[in-house]
């Protein structure tokens, strides 16, 4: 598989399986650096909404910690 | 400006979306506005989705808890940007009972990373005055561009608790980065005369054309009438600072459609104007009108210059080609502005009338008709024979044997416009 090929296949896993056109103008080095920035956003995002979670149980009154664990985790 | 979508705007829309910073994708910039707009549409789809059971679970269990320790949570454990996300997914009126625990310097922040559209209900149910104190906290914050992703969301009431609050620049510069520019109209429709008046005179005092002739863009023709004739209602200073940035910045595309929508009254007015005199800004309103096609709007504005600027338009008009001709009796016959046009034919130089003339001849039955129709209903029969006087005596027979089946009463007008002029083949051909 070509670079170009890797770079296009990293980007489209990166965004669902749809690459938006027009995306022509920029190079193979810009679009790897496209896929990246949006892995880091997802990971983060990702943690970030786990670390809240936690914390929003210690905050959540004892009583409610139970039903509200079951929503969050089932 | 129409439906034009700014690369630079649409980066930063981007870099906030994932958390980036502006200069580390500037390289974006290079790219069409739309492009960037397509992949942050997709980037917010996959952002969302990446956590979507897990936000959806959460949303479900604000609702075991009280509202007050739902915003306590809120603040303290999710921050902003998680609340955006999660916004979307809760019950409107849920959300607007949380709103009101959390504060407004927290609902701000909360905006800078909600996507209105996943979020439009809740928005929708905001109240005015909550919308009004998040508002002022935007502007504070020249958060212009999340402010106008919020119009076309938000109701009524809140778009006019928010116009309240937020000053005439800001929005301007709000209106300028408008996510759903369809919605424009119907926040012009909320201002009250002396606001919209208020609001011209600030794009003349902190030198805001582009973002008000945006404005001006995207409204219906109505609308287009009135604020133009709001703005030719202004002192010489404030139509001069439109017409100097206008120049500047290539701005004539979009004020000649504005000068067209005005009253007559106002457009006299503007066409008065000693900054339109001068030859380079005459050559460059004329360049923006062949340019963009905007002939219908020239020919109702260079009538009503004075003598003087006229004879420069004459001038420059000897270099017209053509194909310029061409568009300019097309916008006449398309915009039914034949009056203007022979009033226009009237005062050029021999050659640019002689090619007038000429298309006039060479012009489709349904053409003919509907100039022959708009002499006739303005009395022009003589400025349209001076006009085809420029013809051969060929092109005046030609054209004379098909003006001739028109109705009786215009057919004599002419003639007789034609034999004053000492038109012969012309008059020959009208009487046969």
């Amino acid at each position: 598989m070509s670079q170009a090929a890797a770079t296009d296949r990293i980007l489209k896993l990166e965004l669902g399986g749809v690459v938006p056109g027009g995306l022509e103008g920029l190079t193979e080095e810009e679009l790897s650096g496209v896929a990246t920035l949006l892995r880091v956003a997802k990971q983060r995002q990702s943690e970030e909404l786990e670390e809240a979670v936690d914390e929003a149980l210690e905050i959540v009154p004892r009583l409610l910690r139970r039903p509200v664990r079951k929503i969050l985790f089932g | 400006m129409r439906g034009y979508l700014s690369p630079p705007i649409e980066v930063l829309k981007l870099a906030r979306l994932i958390g980036a910073e502006a200069e580390d994708i500037a390289y974006f910039e290079r790219l069409d506005g739309q492009a960037i707009r397509d992949l942050r549409d997709q980037v917010t789809v996959v952002m969302f989705d990446a956590d979507r059971q897990l936000l959806q679970r959460v949303a479900a269990a604000t609702k075991l808890i009280p509202a007050k320790l739902g915003a306590v949570i809120g603040e303290r454990a999710f921050g902003a940007l998680l609340c955006a996300r999660i916004t979307g997914l809760l019950d409107p009126n849920r959300a607007v009972d949380i709103a009101k625990h959390l504060p407004v310097k927290f609902l701000a922040d909360l905006c800078l990373h909600l996507d209105p559209r996943r979020a439009s209900r809740v928005i929708g149910a905001m109240p005015p005055a909550t919308v009004g104190a998040i508002a002022a906290e935007l502007v504070a914050g020249e958060e212009y561009i999340t402010m106008g992703g919020f119009v076309g969301h938000l109701s009524k009431a809140a778009l006019l608790a928010a116009l309240d609050v937020v000053d005439d620049q800001s929005l301007l510069l709000t209106a300028y980065v408008i996510e759903a520019k369809q919605n424009i109209g119907a926040l012009v429709a909320l201002l009250p005369e002396e606001r919209l008046e208020d609001i011209i005179a600030t794009a003349s005092s902190a030198d805001l054309w582009t973002e008000a002739l945006d404005v001006l863009g995207h409204v219906s023709e109505r609308q287009r009438g009135v604020l133009g004739d709001l703005a030719a209602g202004q002192a010489d200073e404030v139509l001069d600072s439109m017409v100097r940035a206008a120049q500047r910045d290539g701005l004539w595309s979009e004020v000649l459609p504005v000068v067209r929508a005005m009253s007559p009254t106002s457009r006299e007015r503007f066409a008065k104007l000693n900054s339109i005199q001068t030859r380079p800004v005459l050559a460059t309103i004329i360049d923006a009108g062949t340019r963009d096609s905007l002939w219908a709007e020239l020919l109702v504005l260079l009538p009503l210059l004075p003598p003087a600027a006229r004879r420069e338009v004459a001038a420059l008009a000897t270099s017209f080609d053509r194909q310029v001709f061409e568009q300019i009796i097309a916008a006449a016959y398309e915009e039914d502005l034949w009056p203007a046009l022979i009033a226009f034919a009237g005062e050029l130089d021999k050659g640019p009338r002689q090619e007038i003339a000429k298309l006039i001849d060479q012009s489709d039955g349904a053409v003919l008709e509907s100039l022959l129709s708009a002499v006739d209903d303005t009395g022009l029969e003589a400025e349209l024979v001076a006009v085809l006087g420029e013809l051969s005596a060929a092109g005046q027979r030609r054209l004379g044997t098909r003006i001739a089946a028109a109705p009786a009463g215009l057919l004599a007008a002419i003639t007789e416009a034609a034999a004053a002029a000492g038109l012969e083949p012309l008059t020959e051909a009208l009487t046969k």
